[in-house]
């Protein structure tokens, strides 16, 4: 069985989120970049399968050279390959360009299953794994918090609102966006590390997938026009001074509000 | 965009609210562009709700009445909507950014290769050149999208409109969508209702929440509890701290844990995600202890703190039990 799991790296959830100099983006220079949170649980989910039984895990990620670390990182995890797509022609893709790229790849590995994020930290578009299922034409399902294998198909529970959970059943191969919390994910081993420097790491741009012209800025149809901080609207009263006198402030609240 | 094409969601019997504000986002952008409003209702058995939503702003009413639209399933729901753009000539397709619409929205802009705009608040096409806003970085910042494709699928976030309140001409007219059952690779099995929870915080007149910046699951033991404790009231959680394992899901307060509104909700080291907002933000009272003054829990706080949690909450449990003698 083969298993392709697609990683984003993105800013890290505590990095400074700067506008860069044309509004359009942060500005990325000197921050750091982790995999994708809910693309951690993906990766783990996929290595659960290979750790199970006969699995090879095959990690997909596109972007810059800085993306080299997050696949080296899935590897230190387990993961057995990875691809990094790495074009100067990806970049400014929207998310079909990406659903595209990975669908490409899709094609060439014919994996038995796709597995990736429900979204991710950065653009929240949470559309790419609908998208690559329908460009591969296979099925799919998000939002995946348990996933159960057998003959051929998955058994999957996918959150819905209120706690609920829809369960739904999908032939392989299927593509399966997963919620964060569906595992604890594992950290990558000093052995780990170790193998992952021997490990297969191939490098594909654009026309190796046969997508010129078909991604980056330039076939994207939707693009970002400015990106601001959230209007202060009617933003809390702030209380400021020595722990004492903020603590005096909070308490004499709860004392109004008639808590104490 | 001069055809604007609603995709409804059918739940126990009765178009959802999300439903009626997309008629609300429609009528606007038809407005702006002197464009018509049609909609799609789907299941089984709904041409009495298609008859109805048509005269509550859906316009002409496509109506899909298939057993196999009953549950849900991308590829039935998928083959539906495409079904009725092309009866349509829709040139934007909203629907609702729930489990239903987030799933099968990007399938449908894929097939079609048309723009794909997810989870937008608000969106104008004044001026032509269609524009969306949305939440990027977990509600850390507001993007604003434009698409130039011929055709654009957007999904809304539900409540950031109002319901449709006028009413309108309507028609309905059967939608044949060819389907079949054996073709089908995948399939609905069961709704699993949320268990019932040991921690009912729902009954709390205040709960104290930590988040991601409490840092490890013993600080909830020894700084959160104890505050809960002294003020008589509840512990939560939001939910980085459930899926790290730090704390059963129980504890988890947002739209995929439990929904509070207590006296006084205080959140400490919780930034503030948008899943985590919709649970706890119409509490009577919120204070927030957070290091970081962007955190968007402050733009839903009533009084705040920036400051190291470990700093004030232990200070502050100390007080209020000094204050209880």
């Amino acid at each position: 069985m083969k298993i392709m799991v697609c990683l984003k790296q993105v800013p890290h959830q505590d990095a400074r989120l700067d506008i860069n100099a044309d509004g359009t983006w942060i500005q990325e220079d000197g921050i750091k970049f982790e995999i994708n949170s809910y693309d951690t649980y993906a990766l783990e989910e996929a290595l659960r399968l290979k750790d199970a039984g006969e699995a090879e895990v095959l990690v997909v990620s596109i972007g810059p050279d800085r993306v080299t670390q997050a696949l080296r990182t899935a590897l230190g995890m387990g993961a057995d390959r990875a691809i990094h797509i790495k074009d100067a022609e990806m970049e400014g893709s929207d998310v079909l360009g990406i659903a595209k790229a990975l669908a490409a790849v899709a094609k060439a590995e014919s994996p038995d299953l796709i597995f990736m994020g429900l979204m991710s930290d950065d653009g929240n578009f949470a559309a790419v794994a609908p998208m690559l299922a329908e460009l591969v034409q296979i099925p799919h399902t998000t939002a995946a918090v348990k996933v159960e294998k057998s003959n051929g198909a998955l058994t999957v529970d996918r959150e819905i609102e209120g706690g609920a959970h829809e369960v739904v059943e999908l032939q392989a191969p299927c593509v399966v966006a997963v919620q964060t919390g569906i595992n604890q994910v594992r950290y990558a081993s000093l052995k780990g590390i170790m193998a992952a420097k021997k490990k297969p790491l191939e490098v594909k741009t654009a026309s190796d997938l046969g997508l010129s012209g078909q991604v980056g800025a330039a076939a994207a149809k939707v693009k970002v026009e400015k990106l601001a901080p959230p209007p202060k609207g009617d933003r809390a009263e702030i209380l400021e001074g020595s722990t004492d006198e903020i603590v005096g402030g909070l308490v004499s609240k709860i004392k109004e509000l008639g808590l104490l | 965009m001069s055809t604007i094409l609603i995709v409804t969601e059918v739940q126990n019997g009765a178009i959802r609210e999300c439903s009626f504000e997309l008629a609300s986002f429609a009528h606007k952008i038809a407005g702006e562009t002197g464009g018509s409003v049609k909609s799609l209702v789907t299941g089984q058995g709904i041409e009495g709700l298609a008859e109805d939503f048509s005269k509550k702003g859906g316009g002409e009413v496509y109506a899909a009445d298939h057993e196999l639209l009953a549950t849900y399933n991308a590829t039935t729901l998928g083959a539906a909507i495409r079904a009725a753009i092309e009866a349509s000539g829709a040139d934007l397709i909203l629907l609702s950014n729930t489990p239903t619409g987030w799933d099968v929205a990007p399938r449908v802009a894929a097939a079609l290769d048309a723009g794909f705009v997810s989870d937008c608040f608000s969106m104008s096409a004044a001026g032509g050149k269609p524009t969306f806003h949305r939440r990027v970085f977990n509600g850390k910042l507001d993007a604003t999208v434009s698409t130039a494709a011929e055709r654009v699928v957007a999904t809304v976030q539900p409540g950031a409109g109002k319901p449709f309140e006028g009413g309108g001409e309507g028609s309905v007219q059967k939608l044949e969508v060819p389907l079949d059952a054996g073709a089908l690779r995948s399939r609905f099995v069961a709704v699993k209702k949320a268990e019932a929870k040991g921690v009912d915080l729902s009954k709390a007149s205040v709960i104290v929440s930590g988040g991601r910046g409490v840092g490890a699951p013993e600080k909830f033991t020894e700084v959160i509890q104890p505050l809960a404790d002294a003020l008589g009231g509840a512990m939560g959680a939001s939910r980085p701290v459930v899926d790290a394992g730090w704390l059963p899901h129980e504890y988890q307060v947002g739209s995929s844990g439990q929904v509070v509104q207590p006296k006084l909700y205080i959140a400490c080291g919780i930034s503030g995600a948008i899943q985590h907002l919709v649970g706890m933000k119409t509490s009577n009272y919120i204070i927030a202890i957070n290091k970081d003054p962007d955190a968007p829990i402050f733009e839903v706080a009533n009084l705040g703190v920036v400051a190291d949690l470990f700093e004030i909450v232990p200070a502050l449990t100390k007080a209020i039990q000094t204050a209880k003698g």
